[in-house]
């Protein structure tokens, strides 16, 4: 019985070849292993080996292109008769593994291809649970692509889920969804403007951990004092920077090309997140406010930062920045420096953390922060003390008396 | 909350409704003095008096007759039928004219009925004291039928049950009688056709009735150690059946387990089986897998009385099946 020699499918998608050329004529011996014919793909070029041993009984098409699975061939043993015409185009090889022939076949191609192999295959039905057809049908996975792991060779929806993550196949490609342009909004237009100017400047990031049990029970105490003000951890925070900037006047300052301008109050600008985008409004003087105070000026800022109805003045002439993610769980990060300030404070989570102590271990509410300077204004080591104090002044709130 | 017994609570449920309602009574075989073969009416000849706690000679076909004439009437009659097994004898009142009555008057007629019985292997009692009969009575339109697993389902359920103006077919199971479980402090109904979510599971539904309920519990905890998370529902109702609860369970865990002691072929899972292949169909990720007993009567010797019944083991093998382990 002579073996068709079908066109296989060499990748995913591929629904046809175009034959090059025979590299046997009919009436030749061939090898299984030989190279038969030359294959043109969408992709490749490349010479398709003989999946049987005898000789090449008659080539049924000589050229051209040609669906997936259509008999291009027959070998069989020397004298036999091939079959008269070729019979009508058979589904891809991976359908038909019940075949004898076929199962040859398929196992030639599962040879030369490292791609999925043939679904488990009873009666000409591929076994799938109905939930793995239904997610197959849904994402134009085809079954017979798939290797069942279910009992029997079952496939489940797992092994289906497990497919979608190889390459889509370029026939049920979904179309990409289109790029959407958005204006640019002023206010993203200077948060560029502004943060590429930065980007210029040298900097140098200098990082602590605060313990945050003392700084917490401020807050609880002041909110119990206050309980009309919603006072928060920012708030505790921007007292202390004022405190220490006051006490660190080298870094209260801003670089110029002409001069070191060094300011008299603590104006601690506040990075809010808007809908618009980043704003950073300013509490003035910040070191002069009680925390309760600094709570009220900053919730009216925020509030009108969400509104957008900051005015420039709520947003000029900080000398310093706080921006606090630590209600986002970011641990720790690096801000950019808002210039012309020299510099910026990035306050992540306050988070327990083991701690030694002594020789013993304590858990402990651990914040990091970290601190980008202007190293053109500010020095290594002044930033270095600067930052001990915020952290001792959280550590022990009243060193800020 | 109070811890009441299972029987505390079919108990409670049933004094709780005749204090309120001179219309509810009890009546049974040996359940005025004796206090019923499980104890279940024990102590309420005294507070209700032999009018309302009323014994009946041995004849199921008489006293499930007499039970539905008095719902007929206007009463809410509570007839325990002292074995599960003795409703075969009771059938023909109950399929024949309890099912029936409302449907062929045209509606003139109701037949607030309850029929409690209680049943299942455990205590060896041999072949004719020990059935699960519970889907005879799902297969015929006009009853409701109960079967709860627990103290607060039992007491909630049968309030519900006393007070449906249908006729009520309601299991217990004997070895569940001295299970103890918290209860409201009052009497909260349960609607009848809802299902109770025991154990909340993402990989596989075990929908689960009386003991079974328990022992998939068991099963649940035991595959949670080895990685499966199993949800275990139990319909409680079985007619009329919450088939949203347990097609919802279902789609969500794309694999279902269906559990009760009664023989596997033609018991309550194979209902529950075609319900949840027919509307979860496309969400179906394994063959849905069925436990009960064997098919054979249930032997005497206890150690194969054991053997035919299932257990924790063997839903668990079942839910290892469903996920291909």
């Amino acid at each position: 019985m002579a073996t068709e020699v079908r066109l296989p499918r060499l990748g995913q998608g591929m629904e046809s070849g175009t034959i090059v050329k025979w590299l046997k004529s009919e009436g030749e011996p061939v090898e299984k292993g030989e190279p038969l014919y030359e294959l043109d793909t969408d992709k490749v070029t490349q010479e398709v080996e003989a999946e049987a041993s005898g000789v090449l009984l008659r080539i049924a098409v000589s050229g051209g292109e040609v669906p997936v699975g259509q008999t291009i061939a027959f070998i069989g043993a020397e004298g036999e008769e091939a079959p008269a015409s070729a019979e009508k185009p058979a589904e891809a090889p991976a359908r038909e593994p019940e075949r004898e022939e076929g199962r040859a076949a398929a196992a030639a191609a599962a040879e030369r291809q490292p791609e999925p192999s043939a679904a488990s295959v009873s009666n000409g039905r591929i076994k799938a649970s109905p939930l793995a057809r239904r997610i197959a049908r849904e994402r134009g996975i085809e079954l017979s692509q798939i290797r069942g792991t279910g009992p029997d060779g079952r496939i489940v929806a797992e092994d289906v889920e497990r497919a979608k993550a190889a390459p889509a196949p370029v026939a049920q490609a979904v179309p990409s969804g289109e790029v959407e342009s958005r204006p640019l909004s002023n206010v993203r237009k200077t948060i560029a403007r502004r943060l590429t100017q930065a980007w210029t400047v040298p900097a140098f990031q200098l990082t602590v951990d605060a313990e945050m049990t003392h700084a917490s029970e401020l807050v609880t105490r002041q909110r119990e004092l206050y309980p009309d003000v919603r006072i928060t951890v920012t708030d505790v925070l921007t007292k202390v920077c004022a405190q220490a900037l006051m006490r660190h006047r080298d870094m209260n300052v801003q670089y110029t090309d002409d001069a070191l301008l060094v300011f008299p109050n603590a104006d601690v600008g506040i990075a809010v997140a808007a809908p618009q985008g980043l704003v950073v409004p300013v509490v003035r003087a910040a070191e002069r406010l009680t925390i309760a105070q600094i709570a009220q000026v900053r919730a009216d800022l925020v509030e009108r930062a969400r509104e957008n109805k900051l005015r420039t003045d709520d947003l000029e002439g900080g000398t310093f920045t706080i921006s606090n993610l630590g209600m986002y769980d970011v641990d720790q990060f690096i801000a950019v420096l808002n210039p012309p300030q020299a510099s910026i404070l990035a306050v992540g989570s306050t988070r327990e953390q083991v701690v030694p102590r002594a020789g013993e271990l304590h858990v402990l509410p651990q914040m990091t922060m970290t601190l980008t300077c202007d190293h053109r204004a500010v020095d290594g080591a002044t930033g270095a003390e600067f930052l001990r104090t915020i952290k001792s002044f959280l550590e022990n709130p009243a060193l800020a008396l | 909350m109070p811890e009441l017994s299972y029987r505390e609570a079919v108990r409670d449920a049933l004094s709780a409704a005749m204090r309120e309602d001179d219309d509810v009574f009890v009546m049974g075989e040996d359940i005025a003095e004796m206090g019923g073969s499980m104890g279940v009416t024990h102590g309420m000849l005294e507070e209700f008096g032999p009018e309302r706690v009323r014994n009946t000679p041995i004849s199921e076909m008489a006293l499930a007759g007499t039970a539905i004439g008095a719902a007929m009437q206007g009463m809410r009659p509570v007839a325990e039928i002292m074995y599960e097994d003795f409703m075969t004898l009771a059938a023909e009142q109950i399929v024949n004219q309890a099912a029936k009555a409302r449907y062929m008057s045209g509606g003139q007629l109701t037949v607030p009925v309850v029929f409690r019985t209680q049943g299942g292997a455990g205590w060896s009692p041999g072949a004719q004291h020990a059935q699960q009969l519970e889907a005879w009575f799902v297969h015929i339109p006009g009853l409701k039928v109960v079967f709860a697993s627990t103290p607060e389902d039992v007491r909630g359920l049968l309030w519900s049950s006393i007070y449906d103006d249908n006729p009520v077919v309601f299991f217990e199971h004997r070895t569940l009688y001295g299970i103890k479980g918290n209860v409201p402090e009052t009497i909260e109904p349960i609607p009848l056709g809802k299902a109770r979510v025991h154990r909340d599971g993402s990989d596989v539904t075990v929908i689960a009735t009386g003991r079974l309920v328990h022992e998939s519990l068991k099963a649940a905890e035991e595959a949670e150690r080895d990685g499966i998370s199993v949800e275990v529902v139990d319909p409680r109702t079985l007619q009329p059946l919450d088939e949203e609860a347990l097609v919802g369970s279902v789609k969500k865990t794309n694999r279902a387990v269906v559990a009760h002691e009664a023989v596997t072929r033609m018991g309550f899972g194979a209902e529950v089986a075609a319900v949840l292949q027919y509307q979860a169909f496309d969400w179906l990720d394994a063959p849905i897998e069925r436990v009960g007993a064997k098919f054979a009567p249930l032997p005497f010797a206890p150690v194969m009385e054991q053997f035919v019944v299932p257990h924790a083991e063997d839903v668990y093998a079942a839910v290892r099946r469903t996920v291909g382990k």
